[in-house]
């Protein structure tokens, strides 16, 4: 193999596949999926009068004066100009003819001859070979016309046949670079430079060496390498990359910036606070990159069947030859063959799905949204039903805390530790915690040897002493009284809907004991109703799974609008209610975030994480969607289906056009040239309907919130009418449980 | 005879429309350094490539034309009576969709801003970019393939005289009229080749100006040849079937 399997195009991004080659161009050592890529990367990098690209075009345009010049003597033998008086002129029109194929095919099928060749000696047949032996077969029939047997000639057909590929891989490749240009900024960001300032000097660096601290300056125009606060200067910046919204945001000193956006009309110089790697911004060019070079298993079916037809489609010509050469003269009967030959040339078959997918991830990741492979692209087209998790996905969040009830402590000191102890999770309700402690002036108390329990909540140590906080449940696993006040009280606290949390600690050699409940507020978000209102007009089923209380998750699923809920879910619930599901609806999505989700992100056919998920959520989702992007999801399903869709029509068009153009080469009825035509025109078509992709809208952040306000008001009107649906799904839901 | 000669005076015409990209190609090809004769060649076979080029397109056009023509045709011989008739209706058909072409070219050479979109190309921009890496090398290949490659390039003139040649139903004859063209535009092309740049850009604007109408004269009487019924009169129709 000369090209690492899973390296991309120069060109066009896709990933190489089996026809992909290296060639050099102006120096550098370039990779290609095929040789209309590598032309057209040469004709687009080309400059300077040295440069190789130059010296394709010459070849090009010579090869197509000397063809088309062949194909006019052609077109006057073959009106019968030469016919009568002027027959004498015949044999020298003819060695003309010879002379100037004889250039044309060089020149031309030297590219195609050079791949088959290459692909021959791995011991593969690739569909450049079905072109040699066409073009080739029609001009070595055709020289020896010309120096002993007579007859026809067919230099007309060997010319064009090599023009019109050779022509109709450099359109697809146009094309397909048409596809790879909103990826490009996103590959190129790993090899980016950003501008150190360093004292009174100015450096371009590699951004993966900045480090936090140093001072990068930005010009108007360019993209933010690295995260940081802005030391001087004032600007807009666009940061639909990061956000999925595209509008502009002002910013001025002290203000923070995100590597990714662009700094749209004003100087920056920014104090980098992070490494450049490891941004949020590279880590989005890194999943793209990955992604690209997954496939998907339509893919691989599609490269499975280009692989079988080049073979059968040589025993075809020949079973056409031996057929019509029974009937008809032997060259007539050769052009038949070579009909088939040319016409078979199964290119858009493999078009088919690759363009689609990087078309839609990019444009995904353009509005800052992750896919993790093509496969997942095409099993959330699948998807029939959609699994929520509650907090922080349907809610904001960051809850804030209502209510603290104690035991025989200081509500400082549970703030305290609790602070302490939570500094360092991710988790929703943490943040609450913090700002409650802020509030009060608390500080947290130092926690070492913190550790998550997955859905139960967290523990730590204090000067020896264990501290922990979650749910009832946890406090029970470590065997700590709950007194009845609290219970009574937290039961209450539940049925308001709200969040409780228990903490207590040891102290000492006595067992620990639950000192405090304290409960949070969970607030739905604002687009969340939209949001899914828009997902099941889609068809989707859409569905609550928390592992929070039945008060709390029946409270948000009638403010949302999801009448199907179930709570108090352990992650390995979430899995079992996916894997109940999961038969009546093919494919099942799962959104989630943070830590408690991970399982069942990971379970789900499809895993969605929102926004500041965490890295261990990141590593087992399948789409990640930008901070607050939940408003995309609606449009990500139809982008997804639109790619899938997209796809299936590539792959009926090509299989159909394949197959109808066979027929009619083996029936006589296709000219060769004709049938060249043809198969240029096909992959053509093949990649402009994937181009189609393009111009669906992209994504617009929901201007129906104004309409969710008035939603808003209407439903606090009817207080009754709330209640009582809140009831309804509190039933349900309890029947389900 | 007469045919050709107006389609060699409307690419003379129309050549000062060349002057806006093609003359700045024909300029920016320059003198070779070995003297006159050598840029005399270095611009006889850009002009070369240009001629076969157009030729090939007009023996296409010509051919699809006659494709057309001739599907109609079989088709109407099923039928028993229509014979000349309809065939004649089918290349009056294509005539009236040349005309009509043609005549669109030519309002937007008078600054018809509706019609720009007719000349996206596909990839035809970073063409036009690659190319200029040909104009500054030697050798004789590569101002050829410049010619050849350059005749590729979105034209609305080429555009309306592919029209013209599709509606003459015969790839010979599409061939001529292209070439006819073609030579048309060679004074022009060779001059600014030779001088520079001669004209003041006003005196361009009116160039434009006369290949529109030109152009548009052309396609009025392309439009004409299709829409007036052959039975009007004889006289008539020997005036626009010069060929």
């Amino acid at each position: 193999m000369t090209a690492a399997p899973d390296a991309l195009c120069r060109h066009c991004l896709l990933p190489l596949g089996r026809r992909g080659f290296a060639r050099t161009v102006n120096g550098e050592s370039c990779q290609f999926c095929c040789y209309g890529c590598c032309i057209a990367h040469q004709v687009k990098s080309g400059s300077g009068d040295a440069s190789e690209a130059a010296w394709f075009l010459v070849r090009l345009g010579v090869g197509s004066f000397l063809s088309m010049n062949i194909m006019l003597f052609s077109l006057l033998v073959y009106s019968g100009a030469f016919t009568g008086a002027d027959r004498g002129v015949l044999p020298t029109i003819q060695l003309l003819l010879w002379g100037l194929a004889t250039p044309a095919v060089l020149i031309l099928g030297e590219p195609f001859l050079r791949e088959t060749w290459s692909q021959a000696r791995r011991g593969r047949l690739s569909s450049s070979a079905l072109i040699v032996l066409g073009s080739l077969a029609a001009y070595i029939y055709s020289t020896l016309a010309v120096f002993r047997l007579g007859g026809h000639l067919y230099f007309d057909t060997a010319a064009m046949v090599l023009m019109l590929f050779t022509l109709g891989r450099y359109l697809e490749a146009a094309g397909r670079a048409r596809a790879s240009r909103d990826l490009a900024p996103l590959l190129a960001a790993e090899s980016e430079s950003a501008t150190v300032v360093e004292g009174a000097e100015e450096h371009r660096r590699p951004v993966r060496e900045v480090r936090a601290g140093m001072l990068i300056r930005v010009k108007p125009g360019e993209r933010i390498p690295v995260d940081g606060l802005i030391v001087e200067g004032c600007s807009h910046t666009d940061d639909s990359v990061i956000s999925g919204e595209s509008r502009q945001i002002a910013k001025a000193v002290g203000g923070s910036v995100l590597a990714g956006s662009i700094n749209l009309d004003g100087p920056l110089l920014i104090r980098s606070s992070g490494a450049g790697n490891a941004s949020r911004w590279a880590q989005i060019c890194r999943s793209v990159r990955e992604a690209l070079r997954q496939s998907s298993r339509t893919q691989r079916i599609a490269d499975r069947l280009v692989g079988a037809f080049v073979p059968v489609v040589l025993a075809l010509a020949g079973i056409t030859l031996a057929y019509w050469a029974q009937h008809l003269p032997f060259d007539r009967a050769m052009l038949v063959a070579l009909s088939v030959l040319v016409v078979a040339c199964p290119c858009a078959v493999g078009l088919a799905a690759p363009m689609a997918h990087s078309l839609g991830i990019g444009q995904l990741a353009r509005h800052g949204c992750l896919v993790r492979s093509p496969r997942a692209l095409e099993a959330l087209a699948l998807t029939r039903l959609i699994a929520f998790d509650k907090t922080g996905t349907l809610t904001l969040g960051w809850p804030h805390l209502v209510d603290l009830e104690i035991d025989g402590v200081g509500g400082d000191e549970v703030l305290a530790r609790l602070a302490g102890l939570e500094r360092h999770s991710e988790h929703g309700l943490a943040r609450a915690i913090a700002s409650a402690a802020r509030a009060r002036g608390v500080d947290p108390i130092a926690t070492e040897d913190v550790r998550v329990v997955p859905g139960r909540g967290l523990r730590g140590v204090v000067h020896g002493e264990l501290v922990a906080a979650g749910s009832a449940a946890l406090m029970n696993e470590l065997g700590w009284q709950l007194p009845s006040t609290l219970v009574e009280r937290a039961d209450l606290m539940a049925t308001s809907g709200h969040s409780v949390v228990f903490v207590g600690w040891s102290e000492g050699v006595c067992a620990g004991r639950v000192r405090a409940a304290l409960s949070f507020d969970d607030t739905p978000l604002p687009e969340a109703r939209i949001t899914i209102e828009a997902l099941r007009a889609q068809g989707l089923r859409v569905m609550l799974l928390t592992g929070d209380h039945a008060g709390a998750a029946a409270r948000v699923a009638a403010t949302v609008g999801v009448d199907e809920w179930q709570a108090g879910l352990l992650p390995e619930a979430k899995r079992l209610a996916l894997d109940q599901y999961r038969p009546h609806h093919g494919a099942v999505g799962m959104v989630g975030d943070g830590l408690n989700d991970a399982p069942g992100l990971a379970w789900a056919d499809v895993g969605i994480a929102v926004g500041s998920a965490t890295d261990l959520a990141r590593e087992t989702a399948d789409l990640v969607l930008p901070p607050g992007g939940l408003w995309l999801l609606p449009w990500v399903v139809c982008r997804a289906r639109a790619v899938r869709s997209t796809i299936f029509a590539n792959l009926a068009w090509a299989f159909g056009y394949n197959s109808v153009a066979l027929t009619c080469a083996m029936l006589g009825l296709l000219q060769p040239i004709l049938a060249a035509a043809v198969m240029a025109g096909s992959s053509l078509l093949v990649v402009l309907n994937s181009l189609r992709l393009e111009r669906l809208p992209g994504p617009s952040y929901p201007s129906a919130l104004p309409l969710s306000a008035a939603a808003r008001p209407a439903s606090e009107g009817q207080p009754a009418q709330q209640a009582q649906l809140e009831g309804a799904a509190v039933q349900r839901g309890e029947r389900r449980l | 005879m007469t045919y050709y000669a107006l389609l060699f005076i409307a690419g003379f015409a129309g050549s000062f429309h060349c002057i806006g990209m093609c003359g700045g190609f024909a300029c920016a090809l320059g003198a070779d350094p070995r003297g006159p004769s050598a840029t005399a060649v270095r611009h006889a076979l850009y002009n070369t490539g240009r001629l076969t080029t157009y030729c090939f397109l007009g023996g296409l056009a010509g051919g699809l034309g006659w494709a057309i023509y001739s599907c109609l045709g079989t088709r109407s011989q099923l039928g028993v009576v229509v014979l000349s008739e309809s065939l004649n209706a089918a290349q009056r058909g294509l005539a009236v969709i040349a005309g009509l072409l043609m005549i669109l070219m030519a309002l937007q050479f008078f600054g018809l801003r509706g019609v720009r979109r007719v000349r996206t190309g596909f990839g035809g921009s970073t063409l036009v970019i690659a190319l200029r890496s040909l104009l500054s090398r030697r050798g004789h290949a590569a101002p050829l393939a410049f010619g050849v490659l350059n005749g590729f390039l979105p034209c609305p003139l080429v555009y309306a005289m592919v029209a013209q040649a599709a509606s003459t139903v015969d790839v010979l004859s599409g061939c001529l009229t292209m070439a006819a063209f073609g030579l048309g535009t060679f004074p022009t092309m060779l001059t600014m080749g030779g001088l520079g740049r001669l004209l003041a850009p006003r005196w361009r604007q009116r160039g434009v100006r006369l290949a529109g109408s030109f152009i548009l004269a052309l396609g009025l009487v392309t439009l004409g040849r299709g829409l007036v019924p052959m039975t009007a009169g004889h006289g008539l129709h020997h005036i626009w079937h010069f060929a």
